[in-house]
């Protein structure tokens, strides 16, 4: 009797790296998000790398480092991050009064938070000037007591706070629908107070989702440039952002010059996002494994 | 501790969810709020938790008033129906939540609070899982560690929001069993609110019966059963068939067959009977009774299950051991009812 040499057992599939699955069209839908991520975000953001290294180590140094490129990165992290905090506060608050509260008006609430989402960026930045000029609406309020909001880094914040609240509210919200009032009640039943409750109930179970808000609102602001240029001033060394520094390069076709800034910039976010992510992660796992 | 509420008021809007509402509950006892949906059973218990706040009447803890004590100061347990567990905290974090948050001068130290968490874990049969969070625990598991967690404050009365409502049969039964022994054990004052009669015929020392805001019945299980005050309890406690009926003297006349004991007697006049399916006999065709007509005769188990119609259209649901042999459907059938309570109409 012959011993018949039978096919190895293992399917083929397993022997990759991907699991045998009952849904279909994965080698499909992968080789698709691979093609459209490399198209929109890989191939664009590997040209400005590429475009860089045309202009060799001291170009790059002369333009990306220079001191008013410095300042320009200063006030764009700057003020994002500021930004990126204040929204973090106040979006949680508006969340909070969105979810937990019924109150006349509500959907109109509801929709003004995602004007900042809609409007036209420039729309946004005019509007801001116009109220923060010293003779406008509310600068001239603020003018006597000597505060300076637009034409100043403080107008940056203005404008960075405004275009970012959406993402804090929006991440922020659902989580906070989700977790419901049952787990108030219960807290409070068994005799912590409100502070408590707070700090040791809800603040840890909203914390991955108000980091992301954050991120976004980041990531969205350090970005920004429509909203901004009109209200900045833009005067170098003191309210002239990153973004605006690009454009100008751009304008006298000094495109390398544009993409080392643009590289730094880069990668600056990334390496933030990146530990907002890992931050995330870490607060996740240890929450709710 | 007795709990007891006195002439409780509470609106929502428009809807009046408690109508002078009066309740006791006495030390060590176990108490069951029954009513289908909108009764106000729920309302009545969160008001006693402190969680909801009524328009007038008072609630007293062995006898002092804490009606505008916030929950936080009440010292009961209260289990909710979803478990509402702290997600981010484990099982010990969770049971050992409520020491934790106790003022510095009355928080047991750390090692002593590890000792209480470790003792209710065993009593909830969890001993081995305080390391676990929620979200790796089944249903009946949450809902032990919600009850160890509202225990570990040595409350004053445990109260308990449908504690079995979102499991499932086999693990409600056990739960169920369970809790009835925890409740032993601890002597503690207990409500517990559900809409399952089974759960509440069998648990509670005393059923409370409430529809529309309003107390039906506080009584023995056995009592609300067999000697049910209104006709809604008699209608939402278990099964019975529903007949128009004409009271005279005390007697009651049926499609033409008069019954002479009734209980409760009910004034003259038109009425209901209420008649449970296992509460007749059934007799040939011609004999003193209501006359039906079998539609369906079907076995389940050990019991017939007889679907009769009388002359006047109505349907009457029977059970019986012993059916008459050879019975088809179209059979016409004399039922003796050996019971029958009636309430006017």
């Amino acid at each position: 009797m012959t011993t018949v040499a039978l096919p190895a057992a293992t399917p083929r599939a397993r022997r990759g790296l991907v699991e045998r699955s009952i849904m279909p069209g994965f080698g499909l839908t992968m080789g698709f998000t691979v093609f459209y991520l490399s198209v929109i975000v890989l191939i664009p953001l590997s040209a400005v790398f590429i475009t860089t290294a045309g202009m060799g180590f001291d170009g790059f140094v002369e333009v990306a480092l220079s001191q008013r490129a410095l300042y320009a990165y200063r006030l764009s992290f700057g003020a994002a991050a500021i930004a990126a905090s204040i929204n973090a506060v106040f979006g949680l608050v508006v969340a909070w009064v969105l979810v937990r509260y019924e109150f006349p008006g509500k959907r109109l609430v509801n929709a003004l938070v995602d004007l900042p989402f809609a409007l036209p960026t420039a729309v946004a930045g005019i509007a801001l000037t116009a109220l923060y000029a010293p003779n406008g609406w509310i600068g001239a309020w603020l003018a006597p007591h000597g505060i300076k909001v637009a034409f100043q880094p403080l107008g940056v914040v203005v404008a960075l706070t405004f275009i970012g609240l959406p993402f804090v509210v929006r991440t922020v919200e659902p989580v906070l629908a989700d977790l419901g009032p049952e787990v108030e009640e219960a807290a409070a039943s068994l005799g912590a107070g409100r502070w408590q409750t707070f700090a040791r109930v809800i603040w840890p179970a909203i914390l991955p989702a108000l980091a992301t808000g954050f991120a976004l609102a980041f990531a969205r602001a350090v970005g920004e440039y429509g909203s901004v240029i009109f209200i900045a001033g833009n005067m170098p060394y003191k309210s002239e952002i990153a973004p605006l520094l690009i454009v100008m390069q751009l304008e006298q076709y000094n495109i390398p010059g544009a993409t080392a800034i643009a590289a730094t910039m880069l990668i600056a976010s990334f390496v933030l996002l990146f530990a907002i992510n890992l931050l995330q992660g870490w607060s996740r796992r240890r929450m709710a494994a | 501790m007795t709990v007891s509420a006195h002439n409780i008021v509470k609106h929502f809007g428009a809807f009046t969810a408690l109508d002078d509402v009066s309740l006791e509950a006495q030390p060590g006892e176990f108490l069951a709020l029954l009513g289908p949906s909108g009764s106000g059973k729920t309302t009545l218990l969160r008001i006693m938790a402190g969680l909801e706040f009524p328009d007038s009447g008072s609630i007293c803890f062995d006898g002092v008033d804490v009606s505008t004590r916030p929950t936080r100061e009440r010292a009961v347990g209260f289990v909710f129906q979803h478990y509402a567990l702290f997600r981010h905290m484990t099982v010990a974090e969770n049971v050992g939540f409520g020491l934790t948050v106790k003022p510095r001068a009355e928080r047991p130290d750390a090692a002593a609070i590890r000792t209480r968490v470790n003792e209710l874990l065993s009593l909830v049969q969890l001993g081995h899982l305080g390391d676990r969070y929620p979200s790796q625990l089944s249903g009946g598991q949450r809902q032990r560690v919600a009850l160890a967690r509202a225990l570990a404050v040595n409350p004053n009365i445990l109260l308990l929001d449908e504690p079995f409502g979102a499991l499932d049969a086999k693990v409600r039964k056990d739960l169920r069993r369970w809790l009835r022994e925890v409740h032993q054990t601890m002597k503690l004052t207990s409500v517990f609110v559900t809409h399952d009669q089974e759960e509440a015929l069998d648990l509670a020392d005393r059923v409370v019966v409430m529809n529309h805001g309003v107390i039906e019945q506080v009584d023995t299980p056995d009592a609300v059963y067999n000697r049910p005050a209104s006709a809604f309890v008699c209608d939402f406690l278990g099964n019975a068939n529903k007949l128009d009926c004409t009271i005279t003297g005390g007697a009651i006349e049926i499609g033409g067959h008069r019954i002479e004991n009734t209980a409760p007697p009910a004034a003259d006049g038109r009425g209901i009977a209420f008649i449970r399916p296992h509460e007749f006999d059934v007799a040939a065709d011609g004999q003193p009774g209501v006359a039906v007509t079998l539609r369906r005769l079907t076995r389940t188990g050990p019991m017939a299950a007889l679907d009769c119609q009388t002359s006047a259209g109505a349907l009457i649901e029977v059970t019986t051991l012993e059916p008459p042999a050879g019975l088809l459907p179209g059979a016409a059938l004399t039922l003796v009812p050996r019971r029958v309570r009636a309430y006017a109409a």
